[in-house]
């Protein structure tokens, strides 16, 4: 294997990765690099460069500079490819009204190459997974915003994919339903790469081994939550005292 | 898995979409209205229907052209309202290229348009075999002009979207651009005795003027043709190299700005 793909390595490698938007930095020089089978949460305050690192990972957003590598494949040069590894949920999901959650996980299962019984199946077993069974006929249009993130959770396991990148996943969802999800998460995340971004700690404690914490776009930490705890009492403590907060 | 595949997957939900959407139904009422409007008030306006059965079909072809022009409600939201609903969010992250995606709401978009247009033709050449007894080979050519004025269109509406940040926005910017704009420079370069074959209104007037030319429409109107200046009747052939100007180059710029557009 060469150095190049050496560096690349990896279900996700993030390499120096700067955004502006205007004049404003979102991202100043990210690099990550996270390995196979990790359940990674990125944590970091409103505006830290979360939402704009994951949507650069999903092909939303172009970088200002550095790279970004989905199982080695450049997202910018081979999108498709790229994207074609992943599931993702990205910010509070929006979906065309007038579908059901049936034609939505149809439509998006076809441009994802699967057909016939195996989709059928796959759909009826997503459905049963994020608990919309009752619901799979029904237009989007009557759905809450919790059953939205239900559906955008559904829509990302679909295809069975290796890595997930999830953005805020669990935002609008009832009590009931974050242990739902969070049961979810643990299950698939035995077999596959979870890279979230969340505020929520506790969540993140109880999903991932292993956080990412940024603010204005820079990496402050990359460890095991076990480690941070160690180093500074809890994950709260570690939280706050990375990004400039108070106890 | 073919890009060809995946463009046939997103032209058939897209046009699911738009049979499910009401604004196809209203753009098919308002034609079949403006049809209905014209079948009753010619013959009690003007003391039956005309004698000459081109100044009828011509009368007839207001319908067909509101359908054709109703594709800027079809269209308005078609990329703008992948950004402006988040629906991007869910769409953009598949492995698929962005232009099969633009080119595939295109194709959903005509479809839509065309099922408008066939349907509102069809009332068309009922009502004319109906009242004369047969239907003229020129409505077979203004259909056809139809279609090519519909898609022109679609793709300056689709160019209108993908500049936009909302879907309303793009919309009412297409029918200012396209109405407005166009009407206005179109009507003074008329009056002045200046080429016009190139504005959108003009070329949307072949579809009628198929039949003949201005003075003939006009009948219907008037009896006698009277037109208060002289007009002269654009080439057909002429609009029909505008309206596939205006259909490419559209399209072309509205498939290269959603490339480049992203969804923060």
């Amino acid at each position: 294997m060469n150095s190049s793909s050496d560096r690349t390595h990896g279900p996700i490698v993030i390499e120096s990765l700067s955004k502006y938007y205007n004049k404003f930095l979102a991202l100043d020089n990210l690099s990550l690099r996270i390995e196979d089978n990790e359940n990674i949460g990125l944590l970091g305050p409103n505006g830290a460069g979360k939402s704009t690192t994951l949507k650069i990972l999903c092909g939303l957003l172009r970088p200002s500079s550095g790279a970004a590598y989905i199982d080695g494949i450049n997202v910018l040069e081979k999108p498709e490819q790229a994207l074609s590894r992943i599931g993702a949920v990205v910010e509070t999901p929006e979906f065309y009204p007038f579908f059901t959650p049936k034609e939505i996980l149809n439509y998006l299962g076809r441009l994802r190459g699967m057909q016939g019984d195996r989709l059928r199946r796959r759909i009826e077993e997503v459905i049963g997974l994020v608990g919309l069974k009752e619901w799979v006929t029904v237009k989007v249009e009557k759905f809450s915003r919790g059953m939205k993130q239900r559906l955008g959770v559904a829509q990302a396991l679909l295809h069975d994919p290796p890595i997930l990148i999830l953005d805020e996943p669990a935002l609008g969802l009832d009590p009931r339903g974050m242990v739902e999800f969070r049961e979810i998460i643990e299950k698939v995340g035995k077999e596959k790469t979870v890279f979230f971004a969340s505020h929520q700690l506790v969540e993140v404690a109880q999903i991932c081994k292993t956080v990412a914490i940024i603010d204005h776009g820079r990496l402050l930490a990359y460890d095991d939550i076990a480690q941070l705890e160690r180093k500074y009492q809890s994950l709260e403590r570690a939280y706050l005292e990375l990004t400039g907060g108070s106890l | 898995m073919s890009e060809f595949h995946k463009l046939r997957v997103v032209t058939r939900y897209e046009f699911l979409k738009h049979l499910r959407r009401k604004r196809l139904y209203i753009v098919l009422g308002v034609a079949l209205v403006t049809e209905v409007v014209v079948l009753i008030l010619v013959p009690v306006l003007m003391e039956g229907y005309p004698d000459n059965v081109v100044v009828m079909a011509a009368l007839l072809s207001i319908g067909p052209s509101l359908a054709a022009f109703g594709g800027v409600f079809l269209a308005g939201d078609a990329i703008a309202g992948e950004f402006e609903g988040k629906t991007g969010y869910i769409l953009f992250p598949n492995p698929v290229r962005r232009i099969t995606l633009v080119v595939g709401k295109y194709l959903a978009c005509c479809a839509a348009v065309t099922l408008l247009i066939v349907f509102v033709y069809a009332i068309v050449s009922i009502s004319l075999f109906a009242i004369y007894g047969e239907v003229l080979l020129e409505t077979a050519k203004s259909f056809g002009l139809c279609l090519l004025y519909a898609g022109s269109v679609l793709s300056v509406t689709f160019f209108f979207s993908s500049i936009s940040k909302g879907a309303m926005g793009a919309t009412v910017i297409a029918l200012v651009f396209i109405i407005v704009i166009s009407g206005v420079i179109d009507g003074i370069l008329m009056m002045a005795g200046q080429p016009h074959w190139f504005m959108l209104s003009t070329n949307q007037d072949s579809i009628v003027l198929v039949y003949g030319g201005y003075e003939l429409f006009m009948e219907g109107f008037m009896p006698g043709g009277m037109l208060p200046f002289e007009i002269e009747t654009p080439d057909i052939n002429l609009s029909i190299l505008s309206m596939v100007i205006y259909m490419v180059a559209g399209f072309v710029l509205s498939a290269w700005i959603s490339k480049r557009r992203q969804l923060g």
